[in-house]
């Protein structure tokens, strides 16, 4: 409050009020807002950690053959790579994001005398970087919403800090010199009126 | 003859998953030596990898081996896509439940026993030469399957993709 100027008049003491109502409409939608955006970006980190866990247990299926991959007849490489990662935008908790829609590989067909352990290579390798892909994608939404968390967590704190007690302040502030006036001009009349009939009865 | 005897007692001995006693450049190195430039161009020619169907003579044999593996491995392929048993004709029938690596050694052992076969009543012959270059090529791709090796591939194609896409 300090530094703003006031005007100490009726018209400033219902714009204040106004400010005042509105913001106190305002706060709470800001801090439902907060609310979901806190935990929607839970449910994404959760989701995030589910996806970790399944790579880390395909990993650990694939453990006993991975050594399949060193063999120097097949080149896993050649057989398959991402062309593009395909997305949809969508709104959650009010923010546009990218929601993964899938992974689309560019898969060379194993020929006739291709080892036969680099069909099921190609599976998995596609699989993980499915997984990989959503992380990634997951990660991107989060970063957008946390954001958008930062902004509505300070206007959260602008409505509660700021507007509503400076508009607190200066309805109280304007009212009491509203009244100070009125008193005074009260009081003013009082001095006027008796003078006047003083200078009568003389 | 002499030749053939000299080459084949100066190779050594190869067992079913030993690490390679010697590698296939010397192998190639020893051998151009002691063959003929015709029995040589065979050596070169047979392949656990591809070989002509049209083969004959000495190496009919041998792309019939290789055939025999390539039918059984197009019916693992078309078995697993239509969803229906197998159906092996030459491949050991436990081959289906393995995991891939396990899958690829029987293979493997499947081709080495053949490769008894092939040589059974042959001794010193070109036969011999031509098992021993298909055994050594067993042996180096049975020592490239390395749980190390293979960890480094599957992470740099799972890598490069990420990388990439």
């Amino acid at each position: 409050m300090a530094g703003i100027k006031i005007k100490y008049t009726k018209t400033e003491r219902a714009k204040q009020k106004k400010i005042l109502k509105v913001s106190q409409r305002m706060l709470p939608l800001f801090e439902a807002m907060e609310k979901s955006l806190m935990s929607t970006i839970n449910t994404i980190a959760e989701r995030i950690d589910d996806i970790r866990q399944t790579i880390e247990k395909n990993r650990e299926a694939s453990k006993s053959w991975l050594a399949v991959m060193g063999d120097s007849w097949g080149s896993l490489a050649e057989f398959i790579s991402v062309n593009e990662v395909i997305t949809k935008p969508v709104d959650v908790a009010g923010v546009r994001v990218q929601q993964f829609e899938r992974v689309d590989f560019k898969i060379v067909e194993p020929s006739a005398n291709t080892p036969l352990w680099v069909d099921d290579a190609i599976e998995l390798v596609a699989e993980q970087l499915q997984l990989e892909a959503e992380i990634k994608c997951l990660q991107d939404q989060i970063e957008l919403l946390e954001e958008e968390l930062l902004d509505v967590r300070a206007r959260v704190k602008l409505f509660e800090n700021r507007r509503i007690p400076n508009a607190k302040i200066a309805i109280r502030k304007i009212g009491q010199k509203l009244q100070d006036d009125e008193r005074l001009t009260i009081a003013t009349a009082k001095v006027v009126n008796q003078a006047k009939l003083e200078e009568a009865m003389a | 003859m002499s030749n053939m005897v000299y080459l084949l007692c100066s190779l050594p001995s190869l067992n079913f998953a030993q690490v390679p006693p010697i590698s296939q450049d010397e192998f190639y190195h020893d051998a151009e030596k002691q063959l003929s430039s015709k029995h040589f161009s065979m050596l070169e020619r047979v392949d656990l990898r591809q070989m002509d169907s049209d083969e004959h003579g000495k190496l009919k044999d041998f792309a019939q081996l290789y055939q025999d593996l390539l039918g059984d491995m197009t019916e693992l392929r078309t078995a697993k896509t239509e969803k229906r048993p197998v159906r092996l004709a030459h491949l050991p029938k436990s081959l289906a439940d393995g995991n891939p690596l396990e899958r690829e050694k029987q293979i493997m052992r499947w081709q080495w026993d053949r490769l008894d076969d092939l040589e059974a009543g042959n001794t010193f012959s070109l036969v011999n030469v031509l098992v021993y270059k298909l055994r050594l090529q067993i042996l180096d791709r049975l020592q490239s399957m390395e749980p190390e090796r293979g960890s480094q591939v599957f992470e740099s194609v799972i890598n490069d993709a990420k990388t990439k896409g």
